[in-house]
């Protein structure tokens, strides 16, 4: 039994308690609950008394906890319905980031696996930690129903759950009215769509970035600060990140937006105009944005996660996970219901960079646009 | 029970108050900003163990660093110190030479935009300013052409005025109301027109808060990152966008070395404006404040008439700037998806708060935790910041240092200090093979208190030089404790700035994002910018329901604040 310290929220004071703070051994981590002014003390680690394990998971927000619909709640509920076990989410702000922070300072990773992975994190983890954060995991029952062009790991640690694709979304009534977004990146840079466009910082917003790796696949390695440098001369605007961006294109400030080919779902639930909500595929093609689920190397409870990922990649999980984070399913075996296509938009052709031509590159490439983009 | 003993424990305590609470601000400052933030900058400094300048020596060789960025952000962080002035300084002339319904009412909403969430600043001033807003929906009424203000260095200024113009008000409307009326009456008898008695006897009294007022402005404004993002774009990318960047690819040498560049540059301004503070020797006291006159002049004269179209204009601005964009976030958080008015984000807070899972963030418990940490960082950051300014006003070597050193949580980047929390108290440091981390509320409150009691130092140091040293002395010859002297002779002096520095504490309690985000994570010890953050989804409504919330409970703390805090002070 591992020893546990707590902190006392209520009732302690001065230098000494703060000081004290929470000690503790190995692979505990404490921490403190307040609210309504109750305190009570809450454990996440491996067991919470009896023989009920604790499976703890780590992930963005908005994956358990965003104002329209998450997957978290449902898929805690349903999972410890099945399994006897107690699942613990965490949602710490930096994300993956958190992880790799605390793997980089010598600090146990503190959860069993993490969900919410895409190529771009794990070169990060890939080019800053040595020891690995993550382990492959290869027994997993449904593998093989992963749709194999989403597969984005070569050293299979994440298996893909759902996917995105990033496009742009438009507004047909803009201006006097029929207006229509082009259809090729080409054609972005015709005077017509001048201050048209509103992007978002590839170095820190996933749909910024995915769209700046899909103009690099458009135009080359060579070629794309030159096509950034006559969007940037066309007036795009390039905000800090996606609600930035989306409250601009709200109040019609432009036309046309980078956002997700699922932007529709959202709008028709709200009860919006649609012809605010047009899907335009550049080139005919949207970048594919997967996101994976791995265990951690340093797991208190290997078994279970590979029981919890196997259960995400069920038929059924893998709907509800595809309604409930408006995105699309990883396995081929999903069971969608019929209206889900009416709405969530794939492209023809999806564009995604391996992961190996990201490790070499990634860094590289995001540097030289900010330079260009952000010299005066 | 015998009252000797009693006593003389009250009096041992009462002796040692001072230290003590010095002795705490020390401990405080070390754990929860110096070491952290060391655990940051090293990053700049070190490579593999052993010291090195390449990293800085990278940035500083770089045109692209110092020429597009650095030089970049100076310039804008200046020009909106002009423009926070500019906006700022006739509200302290209204709030401290005027009489007018509602003053003490909009005096303590001007607290308002120091709490509030870049996201909502935002939503305000794009439809404020944006293609089809306010502003261009008026100049087309009237005939005018419409103006592109949005996504250009002049948005991204004004809206700096927005968070800071107030701050410029606070501070010096406070210097003004406690200029000595007698000083401008002896000037005026000796024959010294208005405008002269003006420049000679207030304005020398009024130069130190200005002083502060757009030190601090600049130092802010130079660390700005989201709002410069959000209204500017990245072709108008600041130091601090780079610093986030850096730190979200985990490039620390680059992140570390921006911020250490970006701190030194912040400390330095500081040190410069505390030496010309510290060479202010402002006279008076706060009994006879001058007297205040009705916006509505009794005759009409062609002086008086100039003055009553100035502060019209002044107050249209003020609306443009200020009120339609507040009124624009709370018009925002009532409109639905298809434009028609709706209470649903406000029913999703109350359906959150009903049903939502244990591991989800309720609106109720993000009221309840601000307001407690608010009340907390109240009884941490006071004595802190009077220690300090205590401190501070006194004579000794190496007082300059300490000065700067208490006036460094100001300096450094909120991204730096967050990282650093995350590595130095959360994570936790090994102590003879125990590991201890500090999280949760205790931490929360600390860390606030970090960012807020240079405040409460800043409001009071100056009122704390101007008194004279013989009152002290003579308390203390009649027995009264160092303390004692403090509460029954120095605080009552100082009060109006005590209650003005208690304000900005509980504001930045309140509008706390970096840290508290970090130390409050799996521990629901989340606050509300906390909660505007997590509502913010693929639709707004629910994020403004909630930012309107956190207005809606700070203007409500804030006349308990200032209207009790002044009555307190003057009984």
């Amino acid at each position: 039994m591992r020893r546990r310290t707590f902190i006392k929220a209520a009732g302690a004071s001065g230098v000494s308690a703060l000081l004290a703070g929470c000690t503790g051994s190995g692979t505990d981590s404490t921490t403190t609950e307040q609210s309504g002014g109750s305190t009570n003390t809450t454990t996440q680690g491996t067991t919470t008394g009896g023989n009920k394990p604790t499976l703890t998971v780590g992930t963005y927000g908005s994956f358990v906890d965003a104002p329209s619909t998450s997957p978290g709640p449902w898929l805690k509920e349903e999972f410890e319905a099945e399994f006897d076990a107690t699942l613990e989410w965490q949602t710490p702000d930096s994300g993956v980031n958190h992880y790799i922070e605390r793997s980089l300072r010598n600090v146990e990773s503190g959860a069993d696996l993490y969900v919410g992975l895409d190529s771009q994190m794990l070169v990060r983890i890939d080019t800053k930690l040595d020891s690995e954060l993550f382990t492959s995991t290869s027994d997993l029952s449904r593998r093989d129903d992963v749709n194999e062009e989403l597969e984005f790991d070569p050293k299979e640690r994440a298996i893909p759950y759902d996917t995105g694709y990033i496009s742009l979304v438009y507004n047909e009534s803009y201006g006097d009215g029929g207006f229509t977004a082009p259809e090729t990146f080409d054609g972005l840079l015709d005077s017509e769509y001048s201050g048209a466009l509103l992007a978002q910082n590839p170095t820190s917003s996933a749909t910024g970035q995915a769209f700046l790796l899909h103009t690099i696949d458009a135009k080359g390695e060579d070629g794309y600060l030159d096509y950034w440098a006559e969007l940037k001369e066309n007036d795009v605007r390039v905000l800090g990140n996606w609600e930035d961006s989306y409250t601009a294109y709200s109040n019609e400030e432009a036309p046309i937006v980078v956002s997700y080919s699922t932007d529709q779902v959202y709008a028709a639930e709200s009860g919006e105009d649609m012809a605010k909500h047009q899907i335009r595929f550049l080139n005919d093609q949207g970048y594919a944005n997967p996101e994976g689920m791995a265990a951690f190397a340093d797991a208190a409870n290997p078994e279970l996660a590979s029981e919890f990922m196997d259960f995400m990649l069920r038929p059924e999980v893998q709907a509800e996970i595809a309604t409930r984070n408006v995105a699309f399913p990883a396995t081929t075996t999903a069971e969608l219901p019929d209206d889900f296509a009416k709405y969530a938009h794939e492209p023809p052709e999806a564009v995604t960079f391996s992961y190996d031509r990201l490790k070499d590159n990634l860094s590289d490439w995001t540097d030289a646009w900010a330079q260009e983009f952000a010299s005066k | 029970m015998s009252g000797i003993p009693v006593r003389r424990v009250a009096r041992f305590f009462e002796q040692r108050l001072l230290s003590f609470v010095a002795g705490l601000t020390a401990v405080i400052l070390l754990v929860l900003f110096y070491y952290p933030v060391a655990t940051v900058f090293a990053d700049a400094v070190l490579e593999d163990g052993g010291l090195t300048i390449e990293p800085l020596v990278a940035i500083l060789t770089s045109e692209f660093y110092l020429v597009d960025i650095i030089w970049f952000t100076t310039k804008q962080a200046f020009y909106s110190t002009l423009a926070s002035l500019a906006l700022g300084l006739p509200a302290a002339w209204l709030f401290s030479r005027f009489e007018f319904p509602g003053r003490e009412t909009l005096r303590s909403l001007t607290i308002l935009p120091f709490v509030m969430p870049s996201i909502m600043v935002a939503i305000g001033f794009v439809a404020t300013f944006g293609r089809n807003g306010t502003l261009n929906r008026v100049l087309s009424v009237v005939g005018l052409p419409p103006v592109e203000l949005l996504f250009t260095l002049e948005a991204i200024i004004v809206a700096h005025a927005f968070y800071n113009a107030p701050l410029v008000a606070r501070i010096v409307t406070a210097a003004w109301e406690s200029v000595d009326a007698r000083t401008v009456e002896t000037a005026r008898s000796l024959g010294a027109t208005p405008r002269r008695a003006f420049r000679d006897v207030v304005l020398p009294q009024l130069l130190p808060s200005i002083g502060i007022g757009a030190t601090l402005t600049f130092i802010f404004t130079f660390a700005s990152f989201p709002i410069v993002l959000a209204l500017g774009g990245f072709q108008l990318a600041t130091i601090e966008v780079f610093v986030y960047s850096k730190v979200r690819d985990l490039a620390y040498a680059e992140a570390a070395s921006l911020a250490v560049i970006e701190t030194v540059i912040s400390i330095a301004l500081t040190a410069v404006y505390l030496r010309y503070e510290a060479n202010q020797r402002a006279a008076g006291g706060t009994a006879n404040p001058l007297p205040r006159q009705s916006v509505l002049p009794s005759d009409v004269t062609p002086k008086s008439t100039l003055r009553t179209a100035g502060i019209a204009g002044y107050t249209a601005i003020v609306g443009l700037v200020f009120i339609v964009p507040i009124a624009s976030m709370i018009l925002a958080s009532v409109t639905g998806g298809d434009g028609g008015l709706t209470l649903s984000h406000y029913a999703f807070l109350v359906e959150r708060q009903a049903t939502g899972a244990s591991f989800q963030v309720k609106p109720l418990p993000a009221i309840v935790n601000s307001l407690v940490f608010a009340g907390g960082t109240l009884l941490v950051a006071v004595p802190m910041g009077v220690t300090m300014a205590i401190l501070t006003t006194r004579t000794y070597r190496g007082r300059g240092l300490i000065d700067v050193l208490s006036m460094a949580p100001f300096a450094v980047s909120g991204i730096v200090v967050g990282l650093g929390l995350l590595r130095g108290l959360v994570f936790g440091v090994d102590v003879f093979g125990t590991r201890i981390s500090v999280t949760g509320a205790l931490a929360i409150v600390a860390a606030h208190s970090v960012g807020a009691y240079p405040f409460v130092t800043r409001n009071v140091a100056p009122l704390f030089s101007r008194l004279d040293g013989r009152l002290v002395e003579s308390a203390r010859s009649l027995g009264a404790t160092r303390t004692r002297a403090l509460l029954d002779i120095e605080l009552p002096l100082v009060w109006t700035g005590v209650v003005a520095g208690a304000a900005f504490a509980v504001a930045i309690s309140i509008g706390e994002f970096d840290s508290t985000i970090i130390l409050a994570e799996g521990s629901g010890s989340y606050t509300m910018p906390v909660a505007v953050e997590r509502f913010l989804g693929r639709r707004l409504g629910p994020a403004t329901a909630m930012g309107c919330v956190l207005l809606a409970v700070t203007s409500l703390s804030f006349f308990v604040v200032d209207r009790f805090g002044g009555r307190w002070g003057e009984l």
